[in-house]
């Protein structure tokens, strides 16, 4: 769907920028643009530098591949994070989620992806090669996969595990369970088997 | 269950519709293309959640809208229950929403809430078509029957797609990952081959007693299938006999770059005097065992539920004689509900509750 043509060109051409990002359709791209007619030019000036400052100055990592400023990132030059771990997720916004926990203090690696030959992503595909470096020059005790419950997070973890288990290194997978605050009448019932599976002594 | 009332909103040639419905039969009669099809789709995406028609959602969007909808009530065992579907057209695709009770609930917990059997014309080459469309009869009464069923059979589907472009990726796939998908298709593909072996004894006892009563002198057979064979339906047994299956057939998937080992190929035999139907029967005597295996999906699913599925015949009844028609009207005399399509009002459905349909507008009759 394209902006309707009446509207004057620098909208149209606004609105079909927005509407080409994820979770933003034609309708919503219009309310951003008109939105934005409403503000002060200097908050436009704001978001604008703010858009090409992310494309100019965020880099990947060279030994995480997180998003980063500075290469090394915060995460792999912080002394003060646990060096005997790695947490490997699929993409490096996961890296956010996993930090809201307060929990974690270890090191991350992105892997850039998740295995699936349908969409033409292989190991090769992937910061694999680069893991099994790490793991080499690290020398870290415990490696966590750290990818979604889906049939390509779960390939990808398994075949991870059968790849780094050899190196002599331990390879630990995130939990399944019951989400807290969760009801037991509403779990579904694979959430809820694996949940029994993965079940521990109190 | 009984579909107490259904509404429509801008679905196929229906602007609105409220219908108010009976338990028992339901007739919608009409001229051809006037809407009768459309109706009986409708109340089937009600349990489904999908058309019997079309794979192509937006096609149920009425021309030039972007938004259909169908709604009804229900009564069942449990309560009082009402359902919603609407599909979406949009920018980026087709989205469909469920609701149950008011509350947005995703696909899987939408399906199987009102359990539904059909009889479309497609079926009547049930026996001498494709065994896709045999699978596809095993996999729509599983899944509304057992939702861990239809999350199987999306998980195996999956698996089957990677491991398959996995093989077509080049001459030496990663033997590794490989080994990853078939131990997936194994896991998961047992849990689908022995919900199939199950509903298939069911199916064959009810098809063959059916069969009994339309034709006594011939006695027809119906067994599973299985494209990995194996003795005695237990898990460990259909494990041995896959894995050694896949391993036989290693190479050959590699050379033809395909999946060749696994419930998606499975299929279901009928035979009627211990030949093959589908290559000695006559059009009349498939017909006759057509409406055997549909008689006996609806009757297990009703016994395995201890609630009735709603039973929609699309135009059917004009496809049998008078003696198999005969026979499917006494079926729809004991179903507590039914919603049947026909241009002709069938002397045997003079006492059902009718619906006369004209351009996408319906009145009693």
């Amino acid at each position: 769907m394209s902006a309707p043509r009446s509207l004057a060109g620098p909208i149209a051409a606004l609105i079909n920028e927005f509407s080409k990002l994820p979770t933003i359709g034609p309708k919503t791209a219009a309310r951003l643009v008109f939105h934005l007619l409403n503000r002060p030019r200097h908050e436009a000036q704001a978001l604008a530098e703010a858009i090409i400052a992310v494309k100019d100055h965020v880099r990947l990592c060279s030994v995480c591949f997180s998003l980063t400023e500075d290469d090394p990132c915060a995460f792999c030059t912080d002394e003060r994070r646990d060096a005997s771990t790695i947490c490997v997720i699929a993409e490096a916004k996961d890296i956010y989620a996993i930090e809201r926990t307060g929990v974690y203090h270890g090191r991350y690696h992105v892997l850039g992806g998740l295995i699936s030959p349908m969409d033409g992503i292989g190991p090769a595909q992937l910061h694999v090669k680069e893991l099994v470096e790490r793991i080499g020059s690290e020398k870290p005790n415990e490696i966590i996969v750290a990818t979604n419950p889906n049939a390509e997070g779960e390939a990808t973890a398994i075949y991870l595990s059968r790849l780094l288990q050899p190196l002599g290194v331990a390879v630990t997978r995130l939990a399944y369970g019951l989400p807290i605050g969760g009801d037991l009448d509403y779990a579904d019932e694979i959430t809820l088997a694996k949940a029994l599976e993965g079940r521990r002594h109190l | 269950m009984r579909l107490d009332r259904v509404a429509l909103s801008n679905f196929r040639n229906y602007s609105t519709l409220e219908l108010a419905l009976s338990s028992g039969v339901n007739v919608f009669l009409g001229e051809n293309a006037q809407g009768k099809s459309n109706l009986l789709e409708a109340i089937a995406m009600l349990g489904t959640g999908k058309s019997f028609r079309t794979t192509r959602d937006a096609e149920v969007i009425r021309e030039g809208l972007e938004l259909a909808s169908i709604a009804g009530t229900a009564t069942m065992r449990a309560g009082s229950v009402h359902l919603s579907c609407t599909v979406t057209r949009g920018a980026r695709g087709t989205r469909k929403v469920y609701t149950v009770n008011g509350q947005a609930v995703r696909y899987a917990a939408f399906l199987g809430r009102a359990k539904v059997v059909t009889f479309v014309p497609a079926d009547l080459h049930l026996i001498d078509g494709a065994p896709s469309g045999r699978r596809g009869l095993l996999n729509s009464a599983l899944a509304q029957d057992d939702v861990r069923y239809f999350r199987h059979l999306a998980r195996y589907q999956r698996a089957v797609q990677q491991k398959a472009a996995l093989l077509r990726s080049g001459e030496h796939p990663d033997a590794a990952l490989l080994q990853i998908y078939d131990e997936a298709i194994v896991e998961i593909g047992t849990e689908l081959m022995l919900a199939r072996d199950h509903f298939v004894r069911e199916l064959a006892r009810e098809a063959e007693r059916a069969h009994a009563h339309l034709a006594p002198h011939e006695r027809l057979t119906v067994r599973y299938h299985p494209n990995v064979p194996f003795e005695g339906a237990t898990r460990d047994a259909v494990i041995t006999a896959f894995r050694a299956r896949l391993r036989e057939r290693a190479a050959a998937e590699a050379q033809r770059a395909t999946c060749l080992v696994g419930p998606h190929r499975d299929d279901l035999v009928l035979e009627l005097d211990a030949r093959a139907l589908d290559v000695f029967g006559s059009q009349g005597q498939k017909r006759t065992a057509v409406l055997a295996l549909k008689i006996a999906e609806y009757t297990v699913m009703r016994d395995r539920n201890d609630e009735a599925p709603l039973l929609l015949l699309d135009d059917v009844l004009s496809e049998l004689d008078d003696a198999r028609a005969r026979a499917l009207v006494a079926v729809l005399a004991g179903a507590e509900q039914a919603f049947v399509t026909a241009t002709h009002l069938p002397p045997e459905l003079q006492a059902a509750r009718r619906f006369r349909i004209v351009a996408g507008a319906v009145e009693a009759a």
